[in-house]
């Protein structure tokens, strides 16, 4: 029996990874990747207590994020692609208009 | 007579629907909507003469018929509620005046036929229409049981005599009249209403008559000896009496704010008659009549009403006296009559003065529809030096013009004299006491010569010597529906003095004054609103020379005396075949009056002497210090926000470190406050 101490640790290593690859890489690709990351480490810690506490609702609310996370990546893929056709680059520091 | 009140709602609605037809259908009817005006004023003329009979048989009517919104407020005197409604109330004074105004808006309507729709008038649907209008209005107002409703109704009836002087709008000066009316009338209206609220702030009701009624209430706080809103109850009263009369000297055309009646005379001649006689003028004379009982809790107010009224009947008639119009001569006739109504309801003398309000009703509608008679036969002349010699062709028009005339001027036997000589009388008992009562009546008194010598000097300048134009020559025929109303008021302008005959009831000592026990409530009355009731609230003392009957003598004699003896001058200087003008023997007094008094010049002159530039300066303060306020704050943030907005790079990257730093900064201060360190 691992304590679930392991899993929130493991939850915010990868947490951090995800956050530190949207701050750092300028690829949009890896930045929707990173945003997977931080995604599946919630669904780590939210399944770890789940199962810690003996009921279902974390795993539940697991399979919610995961069908958010297929929307997202979709909504995702849809920006890069428009993204790409506009600037012929999915660098995301480039497309600086859309402000003020 | 059971149930007869129950139907008072319809005497207005009645001229509301034809309102509403004659401007919706007028123009498909074949009189343009004057059948469904004459068969509405008709009709609340009969419905109106049933109330008469039902007063008249002991009973009264009291009812709010309708409550817009009633709820908790703090009045001064402790009064924890109160609510706006609409009323009615029948009591002997407002079923009198209803008949009157029915009548007299019932013969305008008979004789518009004649006068209007027979000269091929436009827009005859939009007159009949302010026709129906105005009398609806003027009925509501009358039988209003509270304050609030007689304001509202007061100002639909001045919005009405706007719409009406202003009824030739394609002409220059129509327009520019109604404006003035409007205006002028607006200005007297805006104390009016200041007079309302401060009413009801203090009383917490509106009501004229019954235990709830703020005239019962001021009576109360009076005997309290309480202090309202900082001041003695009795200065309260006044102060608020006061404001409310700036309302009655607007719509009255009292002194100063007469100028803009003798303007109104741009309006249709019928119109002039309906709102001289019995509506737009009638309506502030009312009003005090009304509320006499709380005027008379104030002998103050009452003697500034007297003084006002006394200076207007004379400054009035003196202007009267130079004018060439016809109808101009008329119009300060009304403003100095009106000037003997409020003397007379000044000085106590609320049966002398609701009494001329009657016959002055009658008489001046008969002479303003006369004179609409001479303006059809005199073909649209309305200049007396071009007229002259109607005597004769147009004998019915000349001798109902002669009875009101003489009902005018105060000769004895027709019904002015009465009411005129009843005002006098009082006038004088009070003045042998109060030197100031005494100047008003001294006034009074001599505006009675002066308008005896007007009203003869447009009688004769119009009716006899030689015709002085080929109009005056060849008069164009009058029909029946002028003829008629002519007729009617004619009887009326001669006999409506019986209605109180108070002279020989004191010298023959015999019970004929029907009008003042009428009044009293004798036949069917509301107790507080009486004339036994009021006379027991004034404070005036009276005197008499010598004997009452030798006082009445002397009044009398003195106020026929100078009628006949301007009436003489008149007849002396006017009564020549071919007249000429005299006026250049008054000399530069005669420019003055002319003139009006330079009270036009004057009321400009503050206007765009003293208000335009005060209004100047508070425009420049709006526009300098207030704006510049505003223009400052927004200044300032559109600056401070060309710096903040920077923040925004367009870069998503910045935005998650924001977020992420704002996050990590938020579980930083949890954690410090929250003492997880």
């Amino acid at each position: 029996m691992i304590g679930v101490e392991y899993y929130v640790l493991l939850s915010m290593a990868v947490f951090c990874i995800g956050l530190v690859g949207v701050l750092t890489r300028r690829n949009a690709l890896t930045f929707l990747m990173s945003v997977e990351l931080m995604l599946n480490a919630a669904n780590i810690n939210l399944i770890a207590f789940a199962f810690y506490h003996g009921n279902l609702t974390g795993q539940v609310f697991a399979l919610f994020t995961m069908a958010l996370a297929a929307a997202e990546v979709a909504v995702g893929l849809g920006i890069i692609l428009v993204l790409y056709r506009n600037f012929r680059d999915v660098d995301v520091t480039v497309p600086t208009t859309m402000r003020w | 007579m059971e149930g007869a009140f129950s139907y008072a709602p319809a005497i207005a609605a009645f001229p509301l629907v034809a309102f509403v037809v004659a401007l919706v259908f007028g123009k498909w009817m074949p009189k343009k909507g004057a059948i469904a005006g004459i068969a509405a004023t008709g009709a609340s003329l009969v419905f109106s003469l049933w109330m008469l009979a039902a007063v008249a048989s002991g009973e009264t009517y009291h009812e709010t018929l309708y409550e817009w919104t009633a709820g908790e407020a703090a009045s001064e005197i402790g009064a924890d509620t109160i609510g706006f409604s609409f009323g009615i109330l029948i009591d002997p004074l407002a079923a009198l005046m209803l008949v009157i105004v029915s009548l007299v808006a019932f013969l305008v309507h008979v004789f518009s036929l004649g006068y209007m729709n027979a000269e091929g008038e436009t827009g005859l649907p939009r007159y009949y229409a302010g026709l129906g209008l105005f009398t609806f209005s003027m009925l509501s107002f009358v039988y209003a049981d509270n304050l609030l409703m007689a304001f509202m109704f007061f100002e639909l009836v001045g919005l009405c005599s706007f719409l009406l002087i202003g009824f030739w709008f394609r002409t220059r000066s129509a327009p520019s009249a109604a404006k003035k009316a409007f205006l002028v009338t607006r200005f007297g209206d805006y104390f009016f209403l200041l007079g309302v609220v401060a009413i009801a702030a203090t009383f917490g009701t509106l009501q004229f008559a019954g235990d709830e009624s703020f005239v019962a209430a001021a009576e109360a706080a009076i005997d309290d000896g309480g202090q309202l809103f900082g001041f003695d109850a009795e200065t309260w009263v006044t102060i608020t009496g006061l404001l409310v009369l700036g309302g009655v000297i607007g719509k009255s055309a009292q002194f100063p704010l007469h100028t803009w009646l003798p303007d109104a005379m741009e309006g249709p001649t019928t119109v002039s008659a309906l709102i001289h006689a019995a509506t737009m003028v009638a309506a502030g004379v009312y009003l005090v009549a009304r509320m006499f009982g709380y005027y008379a809790l104030s002998p103050t107010t009452l003697a500034i009403i007297a003084f006002i009224g006394g200076f207007t009947a004379l400054f009035a008639a003196t202007m009267g006296v130079v004018k060439d119009d016809v109808k101009q001569v008329l119009a300060y006739s009304t403003i100095s009559q009106y000037g003997y109504m409020m003397l007379g309801l000044g000085v106590g003398g609320y049966v002398a003065g609701v009494f001329h309000l009657m016959n002055h009703a009658f008489f001046k509608a008969l002479l303003f529809l006369g004179a609409g008679a001479v303006i059809v036969l005199m073909h649209h002349e309305q200049n007396m030096w071009k007229m002259g010699g109607l005597k004769d062709k147009a004998p019915v028009t000349y001798y109902t013009f002669l009875a009101g005339a003489l009902a005018l001027a105060g000769i004895i036997p027709f019904s002015g004299f009465w009411s005129k000589d009843e005002i006098l009388y009082d006038a004088l008992i009070v003045g042998l006491e109060e030197p100031l009562i005494m100047a008003a009546y001294a006034m009074g008194l001599l505006a009675v010569f002066f308008t005896g010598f007007y009203t003869f000097r447009m009688v004769f300048l119009t009716f006899h010597g030689e015709p002085r134009s080929e109009a005056a020559e060849d008069p164009h025929p009058v029909g029946w529906s002028i003829k008629l109303p002519l007729i009617v008021l004619g009887i009326l302008a001669v006999v409506a003095g019986i209605a109180n005959l108070a002279p020989v009831a004191k010298l023959a000592n015999v019970d004929i004054t029907f009008l003042e026990h009428w009044l009293d409530g004798e036949y069917g009355g509301i107790d507080e609103v009486t004339y036994s009731a009021y006379s027991e609230l004034l404070a005036y003392e009276t005197g008499v020379i010598s004997s009452e009957q030798v006082t009445v003598l002397i009044a009398a004699g003195l106020s026929l005396l100078l009628a006949f003896s301007g009436a003489g001058l008149a007849w002396k200087l006017y009564s020549d075949p071919e007249p000429t003008a005299h006026k250049e023997r008054l000399g530069s007094a005669g420019t003055v009056v002319e003139d009006n008094y330079y009270q036009d010049e004057y009321q400009v002159w503050l206007a765009e002497g003293v208000t335009l530039p005060l209004a100047r300066v508070a425009d420049r303060f709006d526009q300098t210090v207030i704006d510049g306020t505003v223009n400052g704050v927004s200044t300032a943030s559109l600056f401070g926000s060309s710096w903040v907005k920077r923040i925004q790079t367009g870069i998503v990257t910045n935005y998650a470190a924001l977020l992420i730093a704002g996050f990590i900064a938020l579980l930083l201060g949890l954690g410090v406050y929250g003492g997880w360190f």
